[in-house]
């Protein structure tokens, strides 16, 4: 690429795949260039689970984005996502010499690995350790501690991990492309990027990206993630239970829920029906309203429930000063901010990319945040960090495969 | 055709305990023992066996013999068999006296030193004729403890395996793969109590839980049954979201069972899933499933399922297990296992004493209480009988997961003139009311478009199951 501003996320989902190419303007700001996408196959639950079939849709992607962008994809920034992606919070601790008390970056990164030595199941790899903040001989609150007088640097970090095996999984099939990969990303820390703006990380947010196949949830308190996690469940799930409880055919419930679907209850006239137009142009079934909203009601109340358990482990979710941000594909159903909002006693809002311009229909379809938000990812890394190989986790995932 | 027992309450069942002792002899066992003991053991005694005095005095066991009070006077044996032999000899009426009134005796000890190579096969043989199951766990010694050592080990263990009806045995070494490479030598001696002591406590929780799905001494036995025979033995605990693939995963970790692969081998499995009133009976059916691909089609599975509300959020997985040696293994048309093998087992004497007396049985529908005299006597060799009526048993019967349906079973009691009244009284209780219910065949999830995918399990739920099936709502 001539244009070493030009940034490209590739999500592969469980329901389609997208590319998204951005560009980095010198004023700081992130332009979306163009969006490639095409149906995805051979993935469930945000995992390929037919390699040749993903490899397909993949490349049909690809494709898609380089002919509406106008450029060659070279390198991509990969979410990752699956049931197998963990997190939690560690403090590191490093100690300075006797003889010396300014702190250089590189205790900083010292006290980064020291966060890292904690034990994690022996087939998983780390995918990001993201800092909260430092502390310098007690006093907390610090941003950055480089060049800072003190002896004991200590710092707490957001880390997440998933299977080693299942991320290279994802990344091989986007080399056999062939593409190069400059990291990978766990998608809802890349949606989080374009999602919320540093006031409402500030403030406190949760951000619950419901796709198709998974919901992430990224959540920050004093601009710091704090908790983060993937529950494999999402718009497939709720498409399969309408397919199971109506005896309708995958795609016909799938078009239903995205056309007809709600999960208010009550909020119908009674009895009222809905009409399965049929292709052919016979009359088709008819389905009771009520029943298609009480089948989706359950499964998003289900979800909600469960994350709202998981995030409760830790008291961070009583301190939402923003509130709750729902993306993805799934926020595009009828209601599911209000009923988040009920679960979580907390004000929900549906949102789209924020910090992003260009492609308006792109920027504001929730469907792209997590593509989005990798190319902000990479935006965030280039600027903050030129130089630095934040590869580094991503070599030592690739050093197992070789 | 499914009969529940009406009568069926927790508390009548925790009445008829099993009396159960856990002997340790040496100071390899008594190290055991106190690692039994410190985590915490309900429902069964201990009872240290020691010449050396001052390992005695620090024990924490309730009750305690001195061995050979002429013979090594309060000192240890010595590393030498012999004076650990003499000293039980010696001391044989005290052995005899602490074992009394026990139906199932668990003998700890690590072979290889005094104490534990010379009295433990004493103490196996008094155990035994006082009429109780007698289950050895032993330890042999590390390689590098030397050559002399582990000779002697192996000869006792030959002569253990003689009086014992089943012989646990870790071999040390073995267990290295438990202890990470960094570890001190402390840690190394102490995993191996560890494991010694999970083995413990788990076989009596198997005996004693009062189960929804009982395994009872014929079970634990029917898995044991096998002669000269190595011991699988897995536990695994886990409250993870997805703690049934965690705990069986866990419980095929344990160096015993090198990662299920033994398990394929193995004539006659047992599996007891115990967990908290939370245990969902999909968490049972997944864990049974994965457990299925690591045994033979011809497997016996001896199942179990016990609820118990102090494991909370856990769920425990024991496997147990043995690996019948060579002439069995021909004898039960299993191929000889390659694993097996490649284990340097242990030089044994040949056996004449007799097969376990007892034998299984199938029992006639409305049999009328199995009368004690309908005893096999100890001395005979039913051998030949007992194994021919296991083997339709275990080939007639489809290996389903959650399967129990096998005929009702007893245990015909040794022939033993001193049976206890409680004894008695507990014979025909188990087999009027027999503890064991047919299950309910599962019904047949439909997961739709996930069947084929990885299960979401959290909080005990299969999620790819459309939620209003599992909360039971009514949606047309």
């Amino acid at each position: 690429m001539a244009n070493n501003n030009l940034m490209i996320g590739l999500e592969i989902g469980t329901s389609k795949i997208c590319v998204v190419v951005g560009e980095s303007r010198p004023d700081g700001t992130l332009k979306i260039l163009g969006v490639g996408q095409a149906p995805s196959r051979g993935v469930r639950k945000g995992e390929i689970v037919d390699f040749e079939t993903a490899m397909k849709c993949l490349h049909e992607a690809v494709v898609d984005a380089e002919q509406k962008s106008d450029v060659m994809i070279k390198s991509v920034y990969v979410a990752i996502a699956g049931s197998h992606l963990h997190s939690f919070n560690n403090r590191g601790c490093v100690m300075l010499p006797e003889d010396r008390d300014e702190i250089d970056e590189q205790d900083v990164e010292d006290v980064k690995i020291n966060a890292r030595e904690v034990s994690i199941p022996a087939q998983n790899a780390f995918l990001h350790s993201v800092i909260q903040h430092y502390q310098v001989d007690g006093q907390q609150g610090i941003l950055n501690p480089v060049g800072m007088l003190g002896q004991k640097l200590e710092a707490d970090f957001h880390i997440i991990h998933g299977v080693r095996t299942r991320i290279q999984n994802t990344i091989r099939c986007v080399k056999e492309l062939p593409l190069d990969v400059e990291d990978v990303v766990f998608s809802g820390l890349a949606s989080a990027q374009v999602v919320l703006t540093q006031q409402e990380k500030d403030l406190g947010a949760l951000v619950i990206d419901m796709g198709g196949g998974t919901t992430d949830y990224v959540l920050y308190s004093e601009g710091a993630v704090r908790q983060s996690g993937c529950l494999a469940v999402g718009g497939d799930h709720i498409t399969n239970d309408i397919s199971m409880g109506l005896r309708l055919p995958m795609a016909r419930a799938e078009k239903l829920k995205t056309e007809e679907g709600s999960c208010i209850l009550g909020n119908c006239l009674p009895g009222e029906m809905i009409l399965l137009k049929d292709d052919s142009g016979f009359a088709g079934k008819e389905i009771e309203r009520e029943t298609l909203n009480t089948i989706i009601h359950l499964r998003l109340r289900e979800a909600f429930e469960l994350l709202k358990r998981r995030l409760e482990e830790e008291p961070y979710l009583g301190y939402l000063g923003a509130g709750i941000f729902i993306t993805g594909g799934c926020s595009l159903l009828g209601g599911i901010d209000h009923l988040a909002a009920e679960i979580f006693e907390i004000p929900a809002n549906l949102t789209h990319a924020q910090t992003a311009w260009g492609i308006t229909s792109a920027v504001e379809n929730p469907q792209f945040s997590t593509a989005i938000g990798l190319v902000k990812f990479a935006q965030v890394m280039h600027t903050d960090r030129p130089a630095r190989g934040f590869g580094r986790i991503f070599g030592k995932l690739f050093s197992g495969k070789r | 055709m499914i009969q529940l027992n009406k009568n069926y309450s927790l508390q009548e069942r925790l009445a008829d305990f099993i009396p159960i002792k856990i002997v340790s002899v040496g100071g390899a066992g008594l190290n055991a023992l106190d690692r039994i003991v410190l985590d915490g053991l309900e429902r069964a005694d201990v009872v240290a066996i020691n010449t050396d005095v001052q390992s005695l005095t620090s024990s924490v066991a309730t009750r305690k013999v001195q061995l050979g009070r002429s013979v090594s006077r309060g000192l240890g044996a010595g590393g030498d068999p012999e004076v650990g032999y003499q000293a039980a000899l010696e001391s044989a009426d005290e052995i005899r006296e602490a074992l009394a009134d026990s139906r199932v005796i668990f003998i700890c000890a690590g072979l290889g030193g005094g104490t534990g190579s010379g009295a433990a096969p004493y103490i196996a043989e008094a155990a035994r004729e006082s009429g109780a199951l007698v289950i050895a766990f032993v330890t042999l010694p590390f390689g590098f403890e030397g050559k002399r050592r582990n000779a002697q080990a192996r000869e006792a263990l030959a002569r253990l395996s003689e009086f014992a009806h089943a012989v646990v045995c870790f071999e040390n070494d073995r267990m290295g793969d438990l202890t990470p490479p960094q570890a001190g030598i402390h840690q190394a001696f102490a995993i191996a109590d560890m494991t010694i002591s999970q083995s413990v406590r788990s076989i009596v929780n198997v005996i004693q839980r009062p189960g929804l799905i009982r395994i009872g001494f014929d079970d634990i036995l029917a898995a044991l049954r096998n002669r000269n025979s190595r011991c699988l033995f897995g536990y695994g605990e886990a409250d993870s979201d997805n703690r049934s693939h965690d705990a069986l995963t866990q419980a095929l970790k344990n160096p015993l069972m090198d990662r299920g692969r033994m398990l394929a081998d193995a004539t006659h499995v047992l599996v007891q899933v115990a967990g908290g009133p939370q245990m969902t009976l999909s968490e049972i059916e997944i864990l049974m499933q994965e457990l299925g691909r690591h045994v033979s089609d011809q497997t016996h599975i001896l199942f179990g399922a016990v609820v118990d509300g102090r494991l909370g959020d856990r769920l425990s997985v024991t496997i147990i297990s043995s690996l019948s040696s060579e002439e069995e293994a021909g004898l039960l048309q299993t191929p000889p296992a390659p694993t097996s093998a490649s284990v340097p087992a242990p030089v044994r004497e040949p056996y004449h004493a007799p097969e376990p007396e007892l034998e299984i049985q199938t029992e006639q529908p409305a049999i009328e209480p199995t009368p004690v005299e309908e005893t096999i006597p100890f001395e005979e060799p039913v051998a030949a009988e007992a194994v021919p009526v296991a083997i339709p048993l275990s080939i007639e019967v489809p290996v389903v997961p959650s399967h129990n349906g096998e005929p009702e079973r007893t245990i015909v009691k040794p022939h033993d003139t001193s049976i206890s009244p409680k004894e008695e009284k507990a014979s025909p209780e188990k087999t009027t009311a027999p503890p064991k219910q047919e299950v309910l065949q599962f019904e047949p999830v439909t997961r739709g478009r996930f069947e084929k995918s990885e299960p979401t399990i959290v909080e005990g739920e299969d999620l790819d199951v459309p939620t209003y099936l599992r909360k039971h709502i009514k949606v047309k």
